[in-house]
């Protein structure tokens, strides 16, 4: 009696393990790479309804982060500011500029601004900026280097797991009072000593549990 | 089952059926301890799920790419005193009938979110109950009356101004014949002025006050024994001995949430040689006040009166003087109750308070008035306070001028407030008197019964969002401050009198600062900041101290018929009493409606509540549907039976069966109001019953989350507990506890915990409805409370025990007991709920998968499954008053008590911010904030002299189940009552252990 496979069909069953490894593999890590916030969202970069920009506000001209973000260091919300912050200096400073229109029209309209959110976490998640700055992390190790940005863009993943991270080990996410805002600050050489001593200092341990952020 | 297994059972009982463990009894068990429910009536067809299904999973995929476009809307000028997500606190006042309670409100972003009582009001000392809390959902109820109407059609309110103007001018040149106004009670000074102002200009018009419930006739006793009309007031922190005679002043009397405060101080047992007040309560119906008293006597209310004259005939006769008594035949009373108790009186003159409650004629209260006056008690632990503008119901009033609209004499009637034709005694016939009116103008917050077919309807303002001021039963002069502007543009009481009065439209600001200036010589803008900042003007309490001038017994007593009235099962008793919904005013409101009943445990309807007894000689069961002929008039009612109602009579609540309020309250219950009457106000005889053979579907929570006939709620008497102070640990014997896996270290940090005091706790369910509030639970509605789906993360559950006709009552609040070992998260397949480090049993949402494995396995029954979104239909304005603190939860996701997690990290960041640590008593949950008696407290376990573990220090406190081995955070103190050792005290004391193990 005739074989009815050919011979090659022996390597078959080699074939198809090999192929279905790799397609797994190809899949997974397809998800793997492609569906993380470390790609779907870092370099999120939505138009505003004001070209603003932080690189001339805060770069160029030098502003503090918190003579717009004022609450950030009291309230979980780092607010944005209102109209009104803006026509503090925006009477007198290019008051006829176009790129301006929206602000002045707020202003006369009474009605806000609608920014459009960059950074968002998640309704069950409660995070709280005053918090962090209390402690000593700054703005730079979530937001990145907003001082750069001409127009403001996800810098991190804002993911647990990239939460989690700092939570596990603060210590090089922590640095002086007066640097908080500093964007382009360096640690020292000997920050392990200042992180040691200020995470003794402050009591700061920070929880790894589900109530620390979700409630 | 076995028989030691049956005799436990039968000691502590949540219901009849769970007593007679009958078969609906366990077959709700079977299904609520499995889990065996359905999920909707409704079975949906495979046909219908799979469209349905497969539409979603398309779509599903589609949604998904997109990254949701999220917008920030910042202030276009900030208020100065606003930071975003930092909660600010303004004190105000609640206004409630001719007194008021004290407020702090939370409010986040310029929206009132929570209400608490603010500490320095001396009329509550910081505790509110279940009315107040659930004013924050009556602000934002969507079905609150939105425009002025003309004849039923929209029109402004400038329109009616004019109008008004017009109509002022012509009653002006009449001296006002022909105007009435019917308003509401109320105690507000700015009101006194303009009603003075509307007297003096309309001197000819009818002013009329009506309440369905008010202190009416304890003011006519006033009058007739001191020749003042005033308001009567008790200290019950000063007194020994209260013997309260259908008086309900734990929950349903006016000053009660002070009054629960005063009289729980009294029973916070702190070792065994403390002492404790003695309550003695003779009552119809099973009030909150009987469910806590030391002895409780069932009598039907038309027998109060005769009771109470048969005491002081006996304290006479034991040597207390009393002239011009009538002599009664007290043998119908039970004699050695009557002796001991007029010896325990005797024996505590100046420290004893006999008060009768509003329901009672005012012969009665005129009679107790003498009696504490004999006794010393006066300026003692019973005062006095002046009405000074306060206004009380008057329910004559009502009927002369019920008869003159009938007879055409009145031509402009105003309903200031209330709503006089759903709660208008029924043989006025109110509904038909309004439409002889040519003009009716109604101010109220709802189009309701009143509103329907008036001339004018203008929107009332919610409290929270007007000027206003009130004066409390202490006399404390209170201001009522807005805290966010009339969200449809209602006007303020003040604002809608000034304008009736004077024809000018002004600012309720104004207004009300005007009175204020009166009241202030000097240095005003410093005085009013302050009375602003305080809610109140300090230091304004005061009462009145009189002598008796002319009430003598003879006086009171004539008239007074003392015969013995025949009750039996066909000429029974009924009985009018105030409910959940209070007198119908809170029937829209959900969170009322949901929160059982503190005795029935009924919830979204009223029932007429019958003895076991006499429900056994009319041969009815609970959720018959009754036809009760009362006084040739006719209601048709559910019925049910609770134990400790007395024979032969009929409780019937108030409140419900609203045929216009809104969705929530339309066709919710019976309207009782039916039967109602203005010589039957309170009770009255001769009612007849017929079983109309239909039944009626009740949905009552009261063999919900049985723990299975453990030894839950322990208790003894106080002699018990001085002979065995450790009791009620002792109450079960275990083998050692010891546990397979290596214990988690809690010696670090904060440790949470809570203590329950259940000697203090009274049942009263403010904290249900406070943490409804607080944690955004969901109403699910009467169908799903039938199924056993309520939401409370914290309910009270209540026992009764001993014998089945008159038993004696115990409560226990059940939450989250944050097990340091817990069961429900060793079963959890996904790890969504885990312990933190500070001792908490951690719920995570976005984690769980709705296995419901928890659930089953927590002994203690505290946790909740979302069977559906119940937020989803969730009116836009009705998510106002929910706390941005605390997630939404969505379908197929379990919840339970977090212990106000939200509350914990708030106050953690704000001392870290201060760089401080947490200090006691700094966090507290809202349960604990709210409650009128402080039983519960809260508080770090690690910390030795924190309240809550010196609390856990006393012999009284006792775990949950400590025999599982599942270490309770939160623990109990075991209750006490206070008999009489003269009296047979039933025995109460679970004097059997139980072994396990």
């Amino acid at each position: 009696m005739g074989q009815i496979f050919p011979k090659w069909t022996n390597k078959l069953p080699t074939y198809i393990a090999v192929a279905t490894v790799v397609a797994v593999t190809a899949v997974v890590g397809f998800f793997w790479y492609y569906g993380s916030p470390r790609y779907t969202d870092v370099g999120y970069q939505p138009t505003q309804p004001v070209p603003f920009s932080h690189k001339l506000h805060a770069g160029d001209l030098g502003m503090d982060c918190r003579y717009c973000h004022n609450s950030v260091e009291l309230s979980a919300h780092a607010n944005v500011p209102p109209t009104q912050t803006c026509m503090n200096c925006h009477k007198l400073i290019l008051p006829e500029s176009d790129k301006l229109l929206p602000v002045r029209e707020s202003w006369g309209k009474k009605q806000p601004i609608q920014w459009v959110r960059v950074h968002r976490l998640p309704d069950f998640a409660y995070f709280n900026h005053s918090a962090h700055l209390n402690a000593g992390v700054g703005c730079f190790d979530c937001h990145g280097n907003i001082r750069q940005m001409e127009i403001v863009s996800q810098a991190q993943p804002l993911s647990m797991g990239w939460c989690l991270e700092c939570h596990r080990n603060p210590d090089p996410h922590l640095r002086p009072r007066e640097e908080l805002t500093n964007m382009e600050w360096v640690p020292p050489p000997d920050h392990a000593r200042f992180a040691e001593r200020i995470r003794r200092e402050k009591n700061i341990n920070p929880p790894e549990d589900c109530s620390g952020c979700h409630r | 089952m076995s028989k030691d297994k049956k005799s436990r059972r039968t000691e502590y009982w949540r219901s009849l059926d769970h007593l007679h463990d009958s078969p609906s009894f366990q077959a709700f068990q079977e299904r609520m301890h499995y889990h065996r429910h359905t999920l909707t009536s409704n079975a949906m067809s495979r046909r219908n799920f799979m469209t349905l299904m497969g539409a979603s999973m398309a779509l599903a995929g589609l949604a998904g790419c997109r990254r949701p476009v999220d917008k920030i809307v910042p202030y276009v000028s900030q208020p100065e005193e606003i930071t975003p997500g930092v909660a600010a606190h303004y004190a105000t006042s609640m206004p409630r009938g001719n007194s008021a309670l004290g407020l702090i409100v939370n409010c986040r972003e310029g929206r009132p979110t929570k209400i608490e009582g603010n500490p320095d009001h001396p009329a509550s000392l910081g505790a509110t109950d279940m009315f107040a809390q659930a004013e924050i959902l009556n602000l934002y109820d969507p079905d609150r009356s939105r425009h002025v109407l003309n004849e039923g059609a929209k029109s402004k309110y400038e329109d009616f101004v004019s109008f008004w103007r017009e109509q002022l001018e012509r009653y002006q040149d009449g001296r006002g014949a022909g105007l009435a106004v019917l308003a509401e009670e109320s105690s507000s000074p700015t009101l006194a002025r303009y009603r003075r102002e509307f007297t003096r200009a309309l001197p000819d018009a009818r002013w009329v006050t009506y309440e369905p419930i008010s202190d009416e006739n304890i003011l006519a006793a006033t009058e007739q024994v001191t020749d003042n009309r005033l308001e009567l007031r008790y200290d019950y922190g000063k007194a020994d001995i209260v013997v309260a005679l259908d008086n309900d002043f734990l929950m349903h009397e006016s000053g009660s949430v002070l009054a629960a405060r005063q009289f729980a101080e009294r029973r916070r047992v702190s070792g065994t040689d403390d002492d404790m007040n003695r309550l003695y309560v003779v009552e119809s119906g099973l009030t909150v006040t009987g469910s806590n008293a030391d002895h409780r006597m069932r009598l039907p209310s038309s027998e109060i009166g005769p009771f109470a004259v048969a005491l002081a005939q006996e304290l006479r006769k034991q040597g207390l003087e009393l002239n011009g008594l009538p002599t009664i035949d007290a043998q119908r009373f039970d004699q050695t109750w009557l002796r001991e108790l007029a010896k325990d009186i005797l024996a505590n003159r100046e420290k004893s308070i006999i008060a009768a409650g509003r329901r009672q004629p005012a012969w009665v209260h005129g009679l107790l008035l003498i009696i504490n006056e004999a006794m010393g008690n006066w300026r003692k632990t019973v005062t006095f306070s002046g009405l000074i503008g306060r206004t009380i119901s008057d329910t004559s009033a009502l009927r002369d001028l019920t008869a003159a609209m009938n007879q055409g004499q009145i031509d402009t009637l105003v309903i200031l407030g209330g709503n006089p034709v759903y709660n208008a005694p029924a043989d006025l016939k109110f509904a038909d008197a309004v439409k002889k009116v040519t003009t009716r103008i109604h101010f109220g917050a709802y189009v309701d019964e009143s509103a329907d077919g008036a001339t004018w309807h203008i929107p009332r303002a919610h409290f929270l969002e007007s000027w206003g001021d009130a004066i409390s039963a202490d006399i404390t002069h209170s201001v009522v401050q807005p805290m966010i502007e009339p969200l449809f543009g209602a006007h303020a009481d003040c604002e809608m009198l000034a304008l009736l009065a004077t024809g000018r439209d002004q600012r309720g600001y104004d207004i009300v600062r005007e009175t204020w200036e009166a009241l202030f010589k000097n240095d005003f803008e410093a005085k009013w900041r302050r009375v602003l900042h305080d809610g109140l003007q300090a230091g304004s309490a005061d009462k009145v101290i009189l002598k008796m001038t002319r009430g003598n017994l003879r006086e009171v007593m004539k008239n007074v018929d003392l015969t013995p009235q025949k009750l039996s099962a066909s000429g029974l008793e009924v009985n009018f009493v105030q409910s959940n919904v209070a007198d119908g005013r809170y029937a829209n409101n959900g969170w009322l409606q949901e929160l059982p009943d503190p005795i029935t445990k009924l919830a979204w309807d009223n029932a007429a509540i019958l003895s076991p007894k006499t429900a056994n000689d009319l041969n009815i069961v609970s959720g018959d549907l009754i036809q009760i002929q009362f006084d040739g008039r006719s209601l048709e009612i559910a019925a049910w039976i609770t134990p400790g109602f007395a024979d032969n009579t009929i409780t019937l609540p108030l409140g419900y069966g609203r045929r216009l309020n809104g969705r929530v309250a339309d066709g919710v219950g019976f309207d009782t109001y039916a039967l109602r009457s203005t010589g039957t106000m309170h009770f009255g005889i001769g009612a007849t019953v017929t079983k109309t053979g239909r039944t009626y579907v009740t949905a009552n929570t009261q063999d919900h989350n049985t723990m299975a006939g453990r030894p839950i709620v322990r208790e003894a008497t106080l002699e018990q507990y001085r002979k065995h102070p450790r009791f009620a640990e002792e109450a079960v014997e275990h083998p050692p506890l010891e546990n397979m896996y290596p214990p988690h270290d809690y010696s670090q940090g904060y440790q949470w915990g809570m203590v329950i005091d259940l000697n203090a706790c009274i049942g009263c369910g403010a904290c249900t409805v406070a943490c409804q509030s607080e944690n955004n639970i969901p109403i699910v509605g009467k169908e799903q409370v039938e199924k056993g789906r309520e939401m409370h993360w914290l309910r009270i559950d209540r026992y009764f025990g001993g014998d089945e006709n008159d038993p004696a009552v115990y409560h226990q609040p059940v939450p989250c007991q944050h097990c340091e070992n817990a069961p429900c998260e060793t079963v959890c397949p996904v790890a969504a709920t885990v312990h933190d480090r500070e001792g908490l049993n951690n719920m995570t949402y976005n984690r769980c998968i709705g296995t419901r494995y928890c659930s089953n396995n927590c002994p203690y029954k505290v946790r909740r499954f979302n069977f559906f979104n119940y937020t989803s239909d969730m009116p836009e304005l009705s998510r106002m008053a929910q706390n941005p603190d605390v997630t939404v939860r969505s379908r197929g996701v379990m919840e339970k008590c977090t212990f106000c997690l939200q509350r914990i990290n708030a106050g953690k960041a704000r001392a870290r911010l201060e760089g401080r640590t947490v200090a006691d008593h700094e966090i507290q949950t809202a349960c604990q904030q709210v409650c009128p008696t402080k039983a519960i407290e809260f508080g770090n376990i690690n910390e030795a002299e924190s309240r809550v573990s010196r609390l856990k220090q006393r012999d009284r406190n006792y775990n949950l189940l400590a025999e599982f081995n599942v270490r309770p955070r939160n623990s109990y103190l075991a209750g006490l009552r206070n008999p009489n050792p003269a009296l047979q005290a039933k025995p109460r004391h679970t004097k059997k252990k139980v072994h396990t193990g």
